[in-house]
């Protein structure tokens, strides 16, 4: 596959529109419904290290390398076991593997606070839903929303999607951003209601 | 018709991941009553995987695969249901109205098997919840139809839903599904309306402080518990 990559300033480069044209919503459905070995190997070698890289990498620094190892063996775990219950009627795979992702590093996190009471049947996915009940769209307008969302990244101003990396690579709160970059807090929340309106235009019609 | 929602901010938080576990339990709780807040979060999870996608791939450790394999293989393959069914929670005594409930809170009424109801007041009851957590107050609260709170503030952030029945105060009528954010230091009076008890779920940040002489009466009422 063709990697043709865009920086937008701070070193992330989100893919352009015209490498969209994937199949591992395909394959991932493979995996779930055959337990197709070689389907995953191949899901397997794209995404496990696109989520290294996410957590490690020299513009984010959210993990050490070993613990990044370790999540990404996390997380293609679940991803081996949930497989079934992937539905391209509903996400595309890399959103659907973002919310296993998430969800694993809120596990991790949680582990390490061992003060923490954590005695409870609630799991992590029955807060963060990974198979969000929605208006079930056709897979080609998942693929639209998302190439529009990567096209709006990469257009916006390095502020805002700085903010954004932060938020969801480095997985930190908004009062965390603001304190990291010495921002007044209203700042950092307008600025992150700048760039969601921003995206959010492309594809609202 | 839902009326008041959790804004962007608060949403990109919690799909994020950033978000702690007791508010994030009541914005899950308010996503699954809402669709203008899922088709929302659905944008937000879009990002996150296209983040995902533009992320520059980092060597794996050599034999990742191969170790991924070896430990599936020797994991019994569990079936996975696509349709995760929780069980109607039992009322433990008298409960107010428990159905319709978003699927998170049924699962979190199931796993508080031996839950109580306390009065607190003559108006209003109260069921705290274990979560799982320490830094939140997780609760329903059920206030009597046509009846009042004192005035009180918070101290911390309270996060609520409005589950059965509604309320208002100074700043609006707050129904079924509605999401209310009180920041610290705000005050308010709730009062449920006419016709219904009204049922919230929340999670409170600190303690709440009730002000005016009646606080006086009910502030040891309400120990701060979270869990
Ligand atoms: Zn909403």
């Amino acid at each position: 596959m063709a990697h043709k990559l865009r920086h937008n300033g701070n070193g992330i480069a989100v893919k352009a529109s015209q490498d969209y044209k994937d199949d591992w919503s395909r394959l991932l459905t493979q995996v779930g419904a055959q337990r197709d070995r070689q389907a995953f190997e191949r899901v397997f070698r794209h995404f496990a290290p696109l989520i290294k890289g996410f957590h490690h990498s020299r513009s984010t620094q959210a993990l050490n390398a070993e613990a990044a190892d370790e999540l990404v063996q996390e997380v293609m775990l679940k991803v081996w076991h949930k497989a079934p219950c992937f539905d391209q009627g509903k996400a595309s795979a890399s959103t659907w593997i973002f919310t296993i992702m998430r969800n694993c590093r809120i596990d991790m996190l949680r582990r390490s606070q061992r003060h923490q009471n954590r005695d409870s049947d609630v799991d992590v996915a029955d807060i963060w839903d990974e198979n969000l009940e929605n208006q079930p769209l056709l897979f080609l307008q998942h693929k639209r929303n998302e190439r529009d969302i990567a096209d709006g990244l990469n257009a916006l101003p390095a502020e805002q999607s700085h903010i954004l990396e932060k938020a969801y690579m480095e997985g930190k709160s908004h009062s965390e951003i603001s304190e990291e970059l010495r921002l007044p807090l209203g700042t950092v929340k307008s600025r992150v209601r700048l760039a969601m309106k921003k995206l959010q235009a492309r594809f609202v019609r | 018709m839902i009326r008041h929602h959790p804004d962007e901010n608060l949403l990109l938080e919690y799909a994020s991941g950033s978000l702690a576990r007791g508010p994030s339990l009541v914005v899950a709780a308010h996503v699954q009553m809402c669709a203008d807040c899922r088709s929302q979060l659905s944008t937000l999870n879009n990002l996150g995987g296209s983040l995902l996608n533009g992320s520059p791939a980092q060597p794996l450790q050599a034999n990742a695969f191969e170790r991924l394999m070896e430990r599936i293989s020797q994991i019994p393959e569990k079936i996975i249901h696509k349709s995760e069914d929780t069980p109607t929670p039992v009322p433990v005594g008298r409960e107010p109205a428990m159905d319709h409930l978003p699927k998170v809170l049924n699962k979190l009424l199931a796993s508080n098997p031996n839950r109580r109801w306390k009065t607190l007041t003559r108006n209003l009851q109260m069921c705290r919840l274990k979560s799982g957590q320490r830094d939140y107050e997780v609760a329903f609260h059920c206030l009597r139809s046509g009846s009042g709170l004192p005035k009180h503030d918070h101290r911390g952030q309270e996060f609520a839903l409005v589950l059965h029945g509604s309320f208002s105060d100074h700043n609006g009528i707050y129904g079924r599904g509605d999401f209310v954010l009180r920041e610290p230091g705000q005050v308010h009076r709730p009062i449920a309306t006419q016709d219904m008890d009204c049922l919230c779920f929340s999670a409170v940040a600190a303690p709440v402080s009730l002000t005016g002489i009646r606080g006086l009466f009910l502030n040891p009422l309400i120990p701060f518990r979270p869990g």
